[in-house]
């Protein structure tokens, strides 16, 4: 409770109630993690299980310790199932830094992810006795509350996002720092890969369609699709929409984020430039893409310079996300929780943060059952006021991570 | 003011993406080569690994390598204009062929040779590797001329060419077989004299090694006119085209111990004074050959990693070069004998432009697969080996002691 009250006094609620609904400090609350002190952040790895209505999310210390969450809504408990290295029956030279991945739900309920080596550690040792083998893939089965390792993708290489057909139970995934594009058939345990698709920064986000095609970025920012009917990569003959000025460093990064509305057969996707673009994907061929604008516009700020790395979309057919976080912010050391209606192609800032309650979210498409967004949130630790004992992110601000329900249009307390 | 807080608030988001630097000097440029679904000029996926490349004048001259089931291309870019420039489709010219992997031979009046590694190995007489010869025409497009197969049902693995640009001198695929191809009379000598032996090819079998692995993937013609090059197990042979003999050096390649099997001589780089250096893929040692003594002296290894796949003279006497490969990635290394001996250059990351991405973008180079030198030595171009490969091009000057 005091917590609560804690959040409710930092953060400001911006939203108007005149002619919307009216969300208050009820419909957002921050769930703590136990038993994982040294535990920082997450990166991408949420995701949401609709066999069993649970949420999985994997916190690290971004040293070599990686914590498995699985969040009950129902019951409203989060459970620590273990560690990913003892889950994983790994060794320990083939440490892991972090679960970069989304967690993803396979055919038959069970989850998927991969693993990540982190920073200059894993990139730059390689071979050296302290270097990083490489990223696996691995899958959770809820009902037997087991871990399979399923292998490496490349020797070396981190996995920074994988997604699944689910009518196959096959994993795509794409490597780091070398940005090659990989599916794993798990019957027959075959990998195949397809090569380098991106330039200097490896896009994070892959994401699925209801077909089980996968869709990625080349470095041009162009949709990348695995074409399952052919076996084959196919590529958009145009990039995604970019605002003018966009960077290059910012058009190869790709997209940030994604959720899907299946009712409306749309994908959502925000871009590294700040677009939010709604996609409509089709069975054979790439689909149609339409620019809906930019995540939020802040006078005097370039309208592709904001960082959001999540996305949720609600019920009511609008987007939620979190600007900030990774040293860019719409407003100096401050998150915003935007609202965004599809229809209007209109934001509204409906939360706004100080860094230090609430920094940066990942998590794209996790919904629950009742409607409940999920995002795996963290918030900075001042220098020497860390009582949490949270490790500092490597060359980084300490910070402690939390869970993040959110619903628009129920009270989540 | 803004721009600088903007500027430094970019810089500490680079620093959390990356923490090192690349080799990013002045006036180095990428060009894309490769884009698939694009009405842009531009090679598409899988067949476009830059496994051979030359500097003509302005122009870039690459081949391609394609993977199964695929066929490669020849092509021009413009290094004054940063682009590509011009295409021909291998199988155009010549079907069924997948790999141009020999480089290119500099002949007379700016002709360059070439041989190609067919997709499918069949013994029939009409089928396997090709000779053939690029000329670039004066409207910069690679014209190609087919100069027939030297050894039927064999692949053309490697290939050079002697300094008066009279005779070829290639080794096959997967025989081994060595051969002089006449450029005046087309007559073919071949010789089995470094074909592995059943000895060699059991010791292969034992440590899983291929055809790709141990043959001799790089031959250079010394100033005696000795044609060198490695042959199975570990040994370096000096073919005499005179007396048409085959010596072996008494030293063998060095090795790092109990790696004596993976030797392979994969690069050659002549220096204005006539030393010869070679890579040798087994451990990634830079080596100098001396034709003449017969000697080969160890110059150590650029980095932990094995392989070096190129090495390429610059205008200054500096010796570029790639070492690594997969599962790690290629360094960009150089070598100063006199002065500071290897330097690691890393990644190199170079900015490309194009239509499209006219704000520019950064490339990496990963996987290096050829390097060579401007005419004049001013510049050295690097071609990857990729599913979707590029060029990178940067001036010699900028890498500086």
């Amino acid at each position: 409770m005091f917590k609560l009250l804690l959040t409710c006094l930092f953060c400001v609620v911006v939203t108007s109630a005149t002619t919307q609904n009216i969300i208050t400090e009820k419909n957002i609350r921050f769930i703590e993690y136990y038993g994982f002190p040294g535990g920082n952040s997450a990166w991408d790895d949420i995701g949401y299980n609709p066999m069993d209505n649970t949420v999985y999310v994997g916190i690290t210390d971004h040293r070599d310790k990686v914590a498995l969450y699985i969040y009950d809504p129902v019951k409203d408990s989060v459970k620590l199932k273990g560690f990913i290295n003892d889950l994983g029956r790994l060794r320990s030279f083939q440490w892991q830094a972090k679960i970069h991945s989304k967690f993803a739900v396979g055919p038959k309920g069970e989850m998927y992810f991969a693993t990540d080596g982190g920073e200059s550690r894993e990139e730059y040792l390689m071979e050296h006795p302290g270097g990083y083998a490489g990223g696996f893939m691995m899958k959770w089965d809820p009902v037997q509350d087991r871990m399979t390792n399923l292998g490496m993708g490349m020797q070396y290489e981190s996995i920074k996002d994988i997604d699944v057909d689910i009518t196959t139970g096959n994993v795509y995934a794409v490597s780091y720092p070398q940005v090659h594009f990989l599916i794993y058939d798990q019957q027959r345990n075959a990998l195949k890969d397809y090569g380098r698709l991106g330039s200097a920064h490896v896009p994070r986000m892959m994401f699925t369609d209801t077909w089980g095609n996968c869709y990625y970025t080349d470095w041009r920012q162009r949709l990348v699709k695995y074409e399952k009917s052919q076996d084959k990569l196919i590529f958009a003959s145009n990039s995604l929409p970019a605002f003018e000025g966009t960077p290059g460093e910012h058009i190869i990064t790709g997209i940030t984020a994604f959720a899907k509305d299946e009712k409306k057969g749309v994908i959502y996707l925000i871009t590294y430039g700040a677009k939010v673009l709604a996609f409509y994907p089709q069975q054979n061929g790439i689909g149609r893409v339409e620019d809906l604008g930019g995540v939020i516009d802040i006078p005097g700020k370039q309208r592709w310079n904001y960082y959001v790395p999540n996305l949720n979309v609600g019920d009511n057919g609008k987007l939620y996300y979190i600007i900030g976080g990774h040293g860019i912010y719409a407003k100096k050391d401050r998150s915003l929780l935007v609202e965004f209606d599809p229809a209007t192609k209109t934001p509204r800032i409906l939360f706004e943060y100080p860094s230090t309650v609430f920094v940066e979210a990942t998590g794209c498409n996790t919904k629950d059952r009742d409607g409940n967004m999920y995002f795996a949130g963290k918030k900075n630790i001042p220098p020497g006021t860390d009582k949490n004992g949270g490790l500092a992110e490597l060359g980084g601000l300490s910070t402690v991570p939390f869970l993040v329900k959110f619903n628009p249009d129920k009270t989540v307390y | 003011m803004k721009r600088l807080i903007i500027g430094i608030l970019q810089l500490y988001v680079c620093q959390l993406y990356a923490q090192y630097s690349f080799f990013t000097p002045e006036d180095a440029f990428a060009i894309e080569v490769s884009l698939d679904n694009t009405s842009l000029k531009r090679l598409p996926g899988y067949r476009n690994a830059i496994t051979s490349l030359v500097v003509s004048g302005d122009y870039i001259i690459g081949g391609t390598s394609a993977d199964a089931g695929l066929t490669p291309f020849v092509f021009t870019a413009s290094l004054s204009k940063r682009e590509m420039h011009s295409i021909v489709d291998v199988e155009n010219v010549i079907p069924g062929q997948q790999r141009i992997r020999t480089g290119f031979s500099k002949g007379k009046n700016n002709t360059f040779y070439a041989g190609t590694l067919p997709g499918v190995i069949d013994k029939k007489p009409n089928a396997g590797g090709h000779l053939i010869a690029v000329t670039v025409d004066a409207g910069g497009h690679p014209v190609i001329r087919d100069l027939g197969i030297p050894v039927p049902g064999e692949g053309i693995f490697s290939l050079t060419i002697d300094a008066k640009g009279n005779n070829l001198y290639g080794i096959t695929y997967p025989a081994g077989i060595f051969f002089s191809y006449s450029i005046a009379t087309k007559k073919i000598n071949t010789y089995h004299d470094i074909v592995p032996t059943a000895k060699d090819t059991e010791l292969f079998s034992e440590y899983l090694l291929e055809a790709d692995d141990y043959l001799c993937s790089a031959l250079a013609v010394a100033r005696n006119g000795l044609v060198l090059g490695s042959a199975p197990v570990n040994r370096m042979f000096a073919f005499n085209p005179i007396v048409q003999q085959f010596e072996f050096f008494k030293k063998e390649i060095p090795e790092v111990w109990g790696r004596r099997s993976l030797g392979q001589i994969e690069s050659w780089a002549m220096a204005a004074n006539g030393k010869l250096f070679a890579g040798n893929a087994g451990d990634g040692q830079l080596l100098e050959v001396d034709p003449v003594s017969r000697n080969i002296r160890n110059l150590g290894k650029p980095i932990m990693m094995p392989r070096l796949r190129g090495l390429a003279f610059a205008y200054n006497g500096k010796l570029f070069g790639i070492a690594g490969a997969l599962p790690g990635y290629a360094h960009l290394f150089s070598y100063d004998p006199a002065k500071e001996g290897f330097k690691d250059y890393g990644n190199p990351q170079f900015k490309m432009i194009a239509p499209g991405v006219e704000q520019g973008i950064d490339w990496r180079g990963f996987q290096l697969g050829t390097i060579a030198s401007s005419e004049d030595g001013k510049y050295i171009v690097i071609g990857e080996d990729e599913a979707f490969s590029q060029l990178l091009v940067f001036p010699a000057s900028a890498a500086k002691d």
